[in-house]
């Protein structure tokens, strides 16, 4: 059996990952795959923690907790694509850069 | 299931697109947002029957399934502090959604608006009672979709779409910093309930995974909180919002998450106490100096306000940081002034904004001598901000300088009453321009608010004066909410009566 250890370095790598997505890509669909990483970074070490938690024995609560997570990411894309298509047929473009009047 | 005021949310919530669709079969415009009014006024009635029963028996618990208690199962508890919270979100509420009655006339999509308003309060109603992290997610969750939502509703402008994603990328963030935050809360215990959680981190954790995990939940709550690192999303967002919806975000969403944040901290980080007092000390003197300073150089009305609630919030978290009774009370007396009138003067705005179509300082000068009562509102609002003694404002700000005094935090009491007397510049430079200047041709163009939009505006205004005139009852309130907060015990004794 693989350390538990490996999976929450696995979730940390996978949050810093998400992190540098945001920050340096330009491409807005691109933004949202980076959240979608780091929520998923948050999914494996609840699922990890929840398997290891005694041997033999998966608590349902790691899993139930995912399992909601997962809808509410799923609507926060829905919705952040709704918006990017609205920001595409502003500025017939997807870099982030392009649409900054606003100061980000 | 949850308590009857949060069940009812829920449901008229719900059932908001069928009144939507019987007013357009009908051909009435207006019929959603009397239907959303009176479901606040219906949830205001059923929160008072709830905060009798608080009254009697200290904190309720509310259970899901009866086979999985807590700390296993999800609950709900409720105390003075949820109460009072909740009291204060149904009373904006009410008011921005009475408001919205006559500004959102023009705008397409009302029964989505009014679904995802009433949604906005459900969420953060939920939020404050939640009892342990899992409910607190989702109901956090609720209320985060609900205002990315609503921040963009005007969708046809680029301005709104752009501050709404922007919003959304940054909070979306934070909700699974907030996660992963759990989630390592998760695997040092077992458990995610507040109470078992308080019971067991201090001899389950490693000192390391403690501090990671406490950064975390700094973090994670501190963007929704506008902490000012994390605070970039939210001047765009309150600007790029419609009126009444700025009003909801920067009156009371904003304080909700400082609310959950610190209800966090002191629960289940009791233990870690000294470390995170003091960096919450020193995140509220840089989130009031960064919200004053950036206020001042603003040309932007709505941008204005947004800056000056980044700077409340710093005085609010002063206050929560000192972590004694008086500076608790202080904080929340603060939490509910500042949601009163910072409400108040995003209504107003709302209201020279409807008749100008412009945001711009520089031309709304000397709109308050086209519009008299609104601009009298409007430096009744300013002046309770600006902290001048015969209103509301006043009180809070010298109770949270008070509070650091006494907590022996001198410097930083110093440094909010600067910020106090830094902030006064641009509030007075906003009654010049607004007030006393000549009308540009622009603010000459307006005419006089009608009287659906100056209803909500007298009341608030007329509760600043009464608040600020007679400080004594609501202090009360204030003070047995710090009380809720602080005792620890009846909270965790709570869960395990329960059992």
């Amino acid at each position: 059996m693989i350390p538990l250890n490996y999976y929450i370095a696995c979730a940390v790598a996978l949050y810093l990952i998400g992190m540098y997505c945001l920050a340096s890509k330009r491409n807005m669909i691109k933004l949202v795959i980076g959240l979608e990483i780091l929520i998923n970074a948050a999914h494996l070490s609840f699922i990890a923690f929840s398997a290891y938690r005694s041997v033999g024995f998966i608590d349902p609560l790691g899993h139930s907790i995912v399992i909601m997570s997962i809808g509410f990411a799923g609507c926060v894309t829905a919705l952040a694509l709704t918006l990017i298509i609205y920001a595409y047929k502003h500025y017939k473009t997807l870099d982030v850069r392009k649409l900054r009047r606003l100061r980000w | 299931m949850f308590t009857p005021p949060l069940d009812a949310l829920l449901v008229l919530m719900i059932a908001t697109p069928a009144v939507g669709w019987i007013a357009y079969k009908k051909g009435y415009r207006k019929v959603q947002g009397v239907y959303a009014s009176a479901c606040l006024v219906v949830v205001a009635y059923l929160l008072y029957g709830l905060y009798k029963e608080v009254a009697l028996n200290g904190v309720i618990l509310i259970v899901g399934q009866p086979p999985f208690n807590p700390p296993l199962g999800a609950c709900l508890e409720i105390d003075m502090l949820s109460v009072f919270m909740a009291f204060l979100y149904v009373i904006i509420g009410l008011f921005t959604t009475a408001y919205s009655i006559k500004f959102m006339e023009r705008d397409s999509g009302l029964t989505q608006y009014y679904t995802l308003m009433l949604g906005l309060v459900a969420g953060m109603t939920g939020v404050v009672f939640a009892g342990d992290f899992f409910t607190l997610f989702v109901f956090w969750e609720l209320m985060c979709l609900t205002s990315y939502a609503l921040v963009a509703f005007r969708k046809q402008r680029w301005e709104p779409i752009e501050a709404g994603f922007k919003y959304l990328v940054m909070s979306a963030a934070g909700s699974a910093t907030i996660l992963l935050s759990m989630s390592f809360l998760y695997g040092m215990t077992g458990t995610l309930n507040f109470a078992a959680l308080a019971d067991s981190l201090t001899n389950a954790a490693s000192e390391g995974w403690l501090y990671i995990t406490l950064a975390l939940v700094i973090v994670g709550f501190g963007i929704k909180a506008a902490i000012v690192p994390f605070h970039t999303w939210l001047p765009d967002a309150h600007s790029a919002a419609p009126s009444p919806i700025s009003a909801m975000l920067s009156g009371v969403m904003v304080q909700t998450a400082a609310c959950a944040l610190v209800r966090i901290l002191l629960l289940v980080f009791g233990s870690a106490q000294p470390a995170w007092q003091m960096t919450l000390a020193v995140f509220a003197v840089f989130t009031m100096f960064g919200g004053n300073l950036m206020a001042l150089l603003q040309n932007d009305l709505k941008r204005l306000l947004a800056f000056s609630t980044i700077a409340n919030m710093g005085y609010v978290l002063f206050g929560f940081a000192t972590v004694s009774h008086y500076g608790l009370t202080a904080s929340f007396f603060h939490i509910m002034n500042h949601a009163i009138m910072k409400t108040l003067l995003f209504l107003c705005a709302g209201a020279f904004i409807r008749k100008t179509k412009t945001r711009d300082l520089r031309k709304l000068r000397g709109i308050g001598k086209v519009m008299p009562l609104t601009g009298a509102f409007f430096t009744v609002g300013t002046i309770a901000i600006a902290a001048f003694p015969p209103l509301n404002g006043f009180w809070s700000e010298m109770m949270i300088i008070a509070a650091g005094v006494r907590a022996e935090m001198i410097v930083f009491s110093t440094l909010t009453l600067a910020n106090m007397a830094l902030s006064v510049v641009y509030y007075f430079r906003l009654i010049r321009i607004i007030m006393l200047e000549k009308p540009t041709k622009v603010s000459k163009r307006a005419t006089k608010a009608p009287v659906s939009l100056l209803i909500p505006m007298l009341v608030l205004a007329f509760l600043c004066i009464f608040i600020g005139v007679y400080p004594g009852p609501f202090i009360g309130v204030s003070s047995k909410a710090a009380e809720a907060m602080l005792n620890i015990e009846a909270y965790i004794d709570a869960v395990l009566r329960g059992l």
